[in-house]
């Protein structure tokens, strides 16, 4: 049942099943308007961006998108608003899954046109049981003034918003089979100073789910409400429920109607008009019909759309409202970038909203590090000493790695420090240094999809796939790597180690098969830096996906690298030993 | 649109197949081969003929012939195609007592699928009101309705199945006769929910839907657009030679303002309805002004009132449907002018300003009598002062 006082009590949290930017945008403008510091739009089920850019205020926001409806338990447990904005084919599919994602749900709009009637049934099957109002389809939405929009209703430009009023409250509650006539009735009311108490559009299709008569009666139970206007069309037999409801004083609220589509009697054949419902098959479905039924039961109805008007201005008492005093959000424009790591405040450089002058003296340059590029800072000591150990552990490998080749080849053929550093970067991908994403990536996925350790090494070996974190070339059981022996180490500040515990299990299986098939120093830093991530910065399953799939893993080893680098140009500029040349004695020309 | 008819040759077999019974009926339009037809049929039998448009009361108006030999099948059509009608349908015909005639029809409602039964079927079923008993279509019922009209509770099953899943709307059995346990469906109508055409995997699609009577190239054409366009649009023709037209958008307001021209006493003069709603595109609001400039150009009257109405909108953009509008005028203002065409304006809606303010420029610029209004101007206002 709609319950408008409950709503009025209820903070909105609203979830959009689809982007509709502009209905989206006027939400949160609307929120903005009511004084309210966050929006209501928690966020969006969609396809594509991880996040859409909207305006709160004159300032620029991200509202998250999430692919699926069960992304976020803790969300979906406070949603208790949705915006439907699907296709009609897709609205019942959708609104079934949001059903039983949100627990909480009281309140949905359905704004799409071209839902097969037994959909609506369906949906209207739905609401009952689970005690949801559902307000459509084909619906511009639900509006109790200063404090929930959910749908265009009331418009979509922000300057709609103010003009139509929509920030008084009042007594007159407007219920509309029309979107578009909905917005006219409050528009003319706010112009006669006649402010709302609700307003709802059912949309014009056959089978509503919030019918007009469950309408009339939150009107009826509202105590805000004084009097009701009602904007009905041709089609159907609402009205004579409604008529019921008034002959039987269930509704004792004054009733100021028009049925509109009395043109219909000018055509010869009845016409299907611009509302799925409106066409008049037989003399009850006329609009004459049915105005004369709701003027017998007690309704004020106007014969014409000029009467209606005059028996609201003569019936409904007027209520002078303040003077506008909301600011103006014409001159906002859009962003081409969003950047929340860092800035510049007042012409003094500023990093995750600190000054930098004062973040040099508390934080460590391993601190700085970390927390730039997760975008947050860390809440653990031991993070940052993780990093800190990292890049030393890094920093360089002697001259014989791929990158470092690079680098003093160019540093010899007489190029610059940026040209050199840049042609050993070039050379990090999977094969050279690029590994310790990749070992990442294989250590989540198997302790997330609990497979065991034996199936890991066998699902590698039958795909004759190298695994990353594991075998070095020089290193093995005979000759441990001692960086790996350091990182393990740090793994005892841990409660917990999963992907370590994993990836050492998986060591085990490729060393009794060869001896230098060890966990590598990639295949530890990635195992221990995921552990540490998850327990001591509490990082979700989700956020940790993304951070691979971001190449976060990398960056460590680009940036402690891109010293050695630096350092073998500078060495071989030192030495100057003239332009590199291949002897052929060591190329195979065979 | 969301409940349209189905041909009735469609809908039976729809209906023959789910039960399954064999069903023979011939549809007949413009293609078919009357010759090769009749020799097909088998001459010892007797045939029906009858129009299949959707059409009502056919055996009162005389669009039906009983009785008839092959021979006679193409002098009855030909008579039928000299009162306007292109799609036909030929069944064997099944002699019978009037007694046996039931009427059965199912309707979707909010409750579920009601069926209206009466033993008193046939052409008359309107003069026995009383002897309609109606039923929610369900397995606790279907004994009853098995007494009414002979249909027996699997039929009943499998028709309600059928019913339900292929998001049919309306069906009317009138007369129906059962004879040894065998329905015959002498006259089937049949209503479906477009809406559910995406999911009725190919059952019935736009071949089987009784194509609206469009007489005008411009209701055709608006017809294409709204196939082809996420917005609803439509046009309908009333008076070819009218005076007032119409360029409405939303369904509502719409209503509104062509209600206000018959309230005022113009409705003889109202050439047509439409309306635009749903956020058209400027390229499809400019393709819809054309035709509603194509029917006022066409028309014979001698004044010419043009009314660009509709509410405040929630989120139809005025200031690119008013572009697309202004673009239509401006190509055939030549011809508007030398008709001294009026044009009365009067909107609302995101960009409301500028729309308002290019329009208002393009009727000063041309000398168009007229005026533009935004929302401070009651809505159905503005036919007052387009008729005065």
């Amino acid at each position: 049942m709609l319950n408008i006082q409950q709503l009025r009590k209820l903070e909105p949290q609203i979830i959009a099943l689809g982007n509709h930017r502009p209905i989206l945008q006027s939400m949160l403008d609307f929120d903005f308007y009511c004084g309210r510091t966050e929006p209501t739009l928690k966020a969006i089920i969609g396809t594509g961006k991880k996040f859409e850019k909207f305006f709160f205020g004159k300032r620029e926001i991200l509202i998250p998108v999430y692919h699926d409806l069960s992304h976020d338990i803790k969300i979906n447990a406070t949603i208790n608003g949705l915006i439907n904005v699907n296709s009609g084919r897709r609205t019942l599919a959708s609104m079934r899954a949001a059903i039983s994602a949100y627990p909480n749900l009281k309140t949905a709009v359905l704004f799409a046109e071209n839902v097969p009637e037994k959909h609506s049934l369906e949906m209207d099957k739905l609401a009952k049981t689970k005690n949801i109002t559902i307000t459509g389809p084909a619906s511009v939405g639900i509006l109790i003034p200063n404090h929930l929009k959910i749908g265009p209703i009331g418009g979509v430009d922000h300057r709609q918003l103010l003009s139509a009023k929509l920030f008084d409250t009042g007594a007159t509650a407007v219920l509309c089979s029309s979107g578009g006539m909905s917005n006219e009735i409050i528009n003319l009311l706010a112009h006669a100073n006649i402010p709302l108490s609700f307003a709802v559009a059912f949309g014009g299709d056959r089978f509503p789910v919030l019918t007009p008569k469950e309408a009339f009666l939150a009107a009826e139970n509202d105590p805000n409400t004084k009097q009701i206007v009602y904007f009905g069309e041709l089609g159907g037999y609402d009205e004579y429920e409604l008529a019921e409801l008034l002959k039987k004083k269930i509704i004792t609220k004054p009733v100021i109607a028009y049925i509109a589509g009395s043109v219909s009697a000018v055509f010869k054949e009845p016409p299907q008009f611009g509302h799925a419902k409106a066409l008049a098959q037989r003399g009850a479905e006329t609009a004459v019909a049915k105005a004369e039924a709701l003027t017998d039961a007690g309704a004020l109805v106007g014969k014409s759309f000029a009467q209606f008007l005059n028996l609201i201005t003569k019936n409904i008492m007027t209520q002078k409202s303040p003077p506008q005093t909301q600011i103006d959000l014409s001159d906002r424009r859009a962003s081409l970038f969003t950047c929340r790591i860092s800035g510049d405040k007042n012409g003094s450089p500023t990093i995750l909203g600190q000054e930098l002058v004062a973040a040099v003296k508390t934080m460590s340059y391993s601190e700085m590090v970390i927390a730039l590029l997760l975008g947050k800072k860390p809440k653990s000591k031991e993070l940052a000493q993780f990093t800190d150990l990292a890049l030393k552990l890094l920093i360089d490998h002697g001259p014989y790695v791929s990158g470092a080749v690079n680098t003093m080849i160019t540093a010899r053929a007489g190029k610059d420090l940026v040209s050199a550093l840049c042609a050993g970067l070039l050379t990090i991908g999977d094969r050279f240094g690029g590994a310790i994403n990749e070992a990442a990536l294989n250590w989540f996925t198997a302790v997330n999809q609990k497979i065991a350790a034996a199936n890991f090494v066998e699902n590698f070996a039958s795909a004759k796939k190298i695994i990353a974190g594991i075998g070095h070339k020089k290193y093995s059981s005979h000759q441990p790597d001692e960086r790996v022996k350091l990182i393990l180490e740090f793994a005892k500040k841990l409660k917990f180690h999963p992907h370590l515990d994993f990836a050492l299990g998986v060591a085990k299986i490729t060393l009794a098969k060869k001896a230098n098939l060890i966990l590598n120093v990639d295949g530890a830093l990635a195992a221990v830096l995921l552990d540490l991530l998850q327990e001591k910065e509490n990082y979700q399953k989700e956020e940790l996906s993304e951070l691979i799939a971001s190449g976060f893993f990398n960056s460590l080893f680009i940036l402690a690298r891109s010293v050695g680098f630096a350092a073998h140009f500078l060495e071989q500029r030192r030495l100057d030993e003239g332009l590199f040349r291949l002897p052929e004695d060591s190329v195979n020309n065979g | 649109m969301p409940r349209v008819k189905l041909y009735e040759h469609s809908a039976k077999t729809i209906i023959s197949k789910a039960l399954p019974l064999p069903y023979r009926g011939i549809r007949i339009d413009e293609n078919t081969d009357l010759k090769k037809l009749v020799a097909s049929l088998p001459k010892n039998k007797t045939y029906v003929v009858k129009v299949d448009q959707g059409v009502k009361k056919r055996m009162k108006n005389g669009l039906v012939v009983l009785n008839i030999s092959p021979a006679e099948i193409p002098a009855a059509l030909k008579k039928l195609k000299l009162k306007k009608f292109d799609n036909f349908l030929v069944e064997e015909f099944l002699p019978h007592k009037p007694n046996e005639e039931k009427y059965f029809s199912l309707e979707r409602q909010r409750d579920g699928i009601v069926a209206s039964v009466s033993d008193k079927g046939g052409i008359d079923i309107e003069d026995n009101p009383d002897s309609i008993k109606t039923f929610i279509l369900e397995p606790k019922n279907y004994s009853a309705l098995e007494k009414l009209t002979g249909l027996s509770p699997d039929m009943l099953q499998k028709i309600r199945q059928t019913f339900d899943e292929l998001c049919f709307s309306f069906l009317e059995i009138n007369p129906l006769v059962v004879k040894n346990e065998t329905p015959y469906f002498l006259d089937l109508a049949a209503t479906v929910d477009s809406a559910g055409e995406f999911f009725v995997s190919g059952t019935w699609g736009e071949k089987d839907i009784v194509a609206m009577a469009l007489k005008t190239t411009e209701e055709k054409t608006v017809k294409i657009l709204k196939d082809n366009s996420p917005a609803a649009l439509s046009l309908a023709v009333i008076n070819p030679n009218g005076s007032i037209f119409l360029l409405l958008s939303g369904g509502g307001a719409s209503l509104v303002v062509a209600d206000e021209v018959a309230n005022l006493g113009a409705a003889n003069e109202l050439a047509n309805y439409g309306e635009y709603s749903g956020n058209p595109s400027e390229e499809e609001t400019y393709l819809y002004t054309l035709e509603i400039i194509s029917l006022l150009k066409k028309s014979r009257a001698k004044r010419k009132i043009l009314i660009i109405g509709g509410g405040v909108a929630n989120f139809t953009d005025v200031r690119a449907t008013f572009r697309g509008i202004i673009r239509a005028l401006e190509k055939n203002k030549i011809t508007l002018q030398k008709m001294s065409t009026k044009i009365f304006v009067r909107r609302g809606g995101p960009g409301q300003t500028e729309g308002l303010a290019s329009m208002q420029k393009f009727l000063n610029d041309n000398n168009f009598d007229g005026g533009v209004y935004g929302p401070e101007l009651p809505l159905q206002k503005i036919v007052e002062l387009a008729l005065c």
